[in-house]
């Protein structure tokens, strides 16, 4: 049996003459997926896109299988909790969550133990019976969250899921992220807390202006894009010779020496040749302490690719 | 997923939102405009009775009494025969105070005489009920077609029905619905039928409450022999026209509220294009809801008769359809313009101006 995934085929949006993506190809399988990128890259477009709030001009969308532009069918398997921040008036935070439960078709008896229950899980049961409108940031968060998964979907979409939460809330918040993932969900979500996405994610969509930079699991998108530097902490004792060493390669594009002179940084344009010197700088005597790859992150990836571009 | 099932998404979607509708600060001027008619007949009604209760005390005379009162009589045979009047008035004219005019007023606590003298002899006498039920049914059916039908039903609706997808639009809550698995016609459905039940209720009722308190002042025989006549058939049939001009208008401005961001220009365009009904030819005459409405009413609305034909057109259709052709066409017409909306609603996007 083939893996359930959410598809996107040369889908393009515009907004009048702004453009919103541009012949986005992905293919995202089953997991924790973060869409990266600055404020108006298209990340909320790409949700919205899926979800179907806003439809492609062109290219076709499927969530496992499913079609977008059919909400019966897709939004029984989906959850979304938007960036919009605003509840339909006077609602509480129970009613909120329970009447969208009443429209799936839930007995009423059954939709508020269902709202309890989602509500437990993002730690919201004390303030359940007052207004949203008089919800803190973090609340309003919690309860946008509690409304996506209270009808256990399969495909969780979050939009800054963790933008207001405290530490406790947050970890709390990505324990259950992997708890969906671990079985076989999918779970998309968006953030500008690129440590997190990088602690959190099985693989990243890295977006800016409205195109994919890259797609996949943060090392390989990392490996994928040969022609930015990557950057290695050097901790040596003859610091400076290592550097004269290294500098006569012609993949290395910078190095810079620690104050204690006790290290180095090193940017290169291949990672298999700097290994290759490096390990004949080892075998000619010198000590090397350490070597840690300084960019393995979402960080420096951002940093290249987006920041960059900028 | 079966009708049934689309049925019962429908009705749920309508309960969650009767609620907004109902309790909305945005609806507040709408019960102000449905119960204002009430209003105003609950004050006739009060001035009615305290005018009565004032002429039913000491000084009102016999019926007969005021019957017998002819041209001619002088001032002191009618004084004489029936005593003192409930008010007197009386004026002197010329050097000498020798042409006196005099009015005086009787009462047997249903009818007022006002009777005027010159030279002391009765030059006219005009008797009227404090209040005619035949009138007050001409002028209840005047309130309904010029200010129910024409204003507040239509402003109420603009306001009911362009804040069910607009309105929260505006207010950047839409996407709760649009996340919901429901069919975008389904939700259509649900809050079309949210507003109308708001809007019946609140405008049907405002209709209703008006006719009572029309009623009110009148002699309860003569309420009784009403209701008990064509009485109940003309609530049900004003009821029933509120309803339909609910049905027609509402669906027109859910639709416009889907289809244009401004909801001034919508209003504008069908406020003239009901008014000018009357010079359309008759097929365009049937794409309005005023054309079906207004033939419903059980009473004709009081007509100036010395007003310009060309307006007398505007305001009455020349040739009214009959009762059950004017139930269809509405309904047909809502229907074309829901099945409008349903085409709209599945196009719309969220976009509340963000990334």
């Amino acid at each position: 049996m083939s893996v359930p995934e959410i598809i996107f085929d040369e889908v393009s949006k515009f907004y009048g003459e702004v453009l919103g993506v541009n012949r986005v190809s992905l293919r995202i399988p089953p997991g924790i997926t973060s869409l990266v990128g600055p404020n108006g890259s298209g990340k909320t477009t790409l949700m919205n896109l899926m979800t179907g709030l806003v439809h492609p001009d062109r290219g076709r969308i499927t969530v496992r299988g499913l079609s977008p532009r059919d909400p019966e069918q897709m939004m029984r398997v989906t959850g979304y909790a938007t960036q919009y921040d605003a509840a339909p008036r006077g609602t509480t935070g129970f009613d909120f969550v329970s009447t969208g439960l009443l429209v799936y078709g839930y007995k009423p008896a059954e939709a508020r133990e269902r709202a309890w229950t989602a509500l437990e899980r993002v730690s919201l049961t004390d303030a359940a019976q007052r207004k949203v409108a008089a919800y803190s940031k973090g609340m309003r968060q919690r309860v946008r969250l509690a409304q996506a998964l209270a009808h256990d979907p399969e495909v969780l979409v979050l939009d800054e899921p963790l933008n207001g939460l405290d530490p406790l809330v947050r970890a709390e918040t990505i324990a259950l992220f992997r708890e969906y993932a671990a079985q076989g969900r999918h779970v998309i979500l968006s953030s500008h807390v690129l440590q997190e996405v990088d602690v959190i994610s099985d693989q990243v969509i890295l977006i800016a202006n409205g195109m994919i930079l890259a797609e996949g699991e943060i090392r390989s998108v990392r490996d994928e894009i040969q022609e930015h530097p990557s950057q290695f902490l050097i901790r040596c004792r003859d610091a400076s010779s290592v550097a004269s060493m290294l500098f006569s390669q012609d993949h290395i594009t910078q190095i810079k020496l620690a104050d204690d002179r006790l290290g180095l940084l090193v940017m290169t344009r291949n990672r298999e040749e700097f290994s290759k010197a490096l390990t004949q700088i080892a075998l000619g005597g010198h000590s090397i302490e350490s070597v840690i790859a300084a960019d393995e992150n979402v960080d420096a990836l951002y940093e290249y690719l987006i920041g960059g571009g900028r | 997923m079966n009708l049934e099932f689309r049925l019962r998404q429908v009705w749920t979607i309508a309960r969650l939102e009767l609620r907004r509708v109902f309790f909305s600060k945005r609806s507040f001027w709408v019960y102000l405009l449905a119960l204002f008619p009430t209003v105003i007949f609950v004050g006739h009604a009060i001035d009615v009775k305290i005018q009565e209760r004032r002429s039913a005390g000491d000084r009102a005379v016999s019926a007969a009494l005021i019957d017998s009162i002819t041209k001619g009589d002088t001032a002191d045979e009618i004084t004489a025969r029936l005593g003192p009047p409930a008010r007197d008035f009386e004026w002197k004219s010329g050097r000498r105070g020798e042409r006196g005019r005099r009015h005086m007023v009787y009462s047997d606590g249903k009818r007022r005489a006002d009777l005027d003298f010159e030279a002391n002899i009765l030059a006219s006498k005009h008797v009227h009920t404090f209040v005619d039920f035949d009138e007050s049914r001409t002028i209840f059916a005047g309130v309904f077609d010029y200010f129910y039908l024409r204003l507040a039903i239509f402003f109420g609706c603009l306001g009911i029905f362009m804040n069910l997808f607009r309105g929260e639009m505006l207010d950047k809550t839409l996407h709760f619905w649009f996340l919901a698995p429901a069919r975008r016609e389904v939700l259509l459905a649900g809050k079309y039928l949210a507003g109308l039940v708001a809007a019946v209720i609140i405008f049907g009722g405002g209709a209703m409450l008006a006719f009572a308190a029309m009623l009110w002042p009148h002699d309860p025989a003569e309420i009784k022999a009403y209701l008990q006549g064509p009485g109940l058939g003309h609530a049900i049939s004003y009821a029933g026209a509120a309803a339909l001009g609910c049905l027609g208008y509402g669906s027109v401005f859910l639709a416009s509220g889907l289809l244009l961001r401004n909801p001034i220009i919508p209003a504008v365009v069908l406020l003239l294009w009901e008014g000018i009904n009357g010079f359309l030819p008759e097929i365009l005459q049937k794409l309005s809801v005023i054309y079906y409405v207004q033939a419903l009413c059980p009473v004709p609305p009081p007509t100036d008769p010395n007003m310009p034909a060309l307006l007398k057109l505007l305001i009455s259709p020349p040739t009214p359809p009959s009762v059950w052709l004017a139930v269809l066409g509405l309904l047909g017409v809502t229907a074309l313009v829901l099945w409008a909306a349903s085409r709209a609603v599945k196009r719309l996007e969220i976009n509340y101006g963000t990334d």
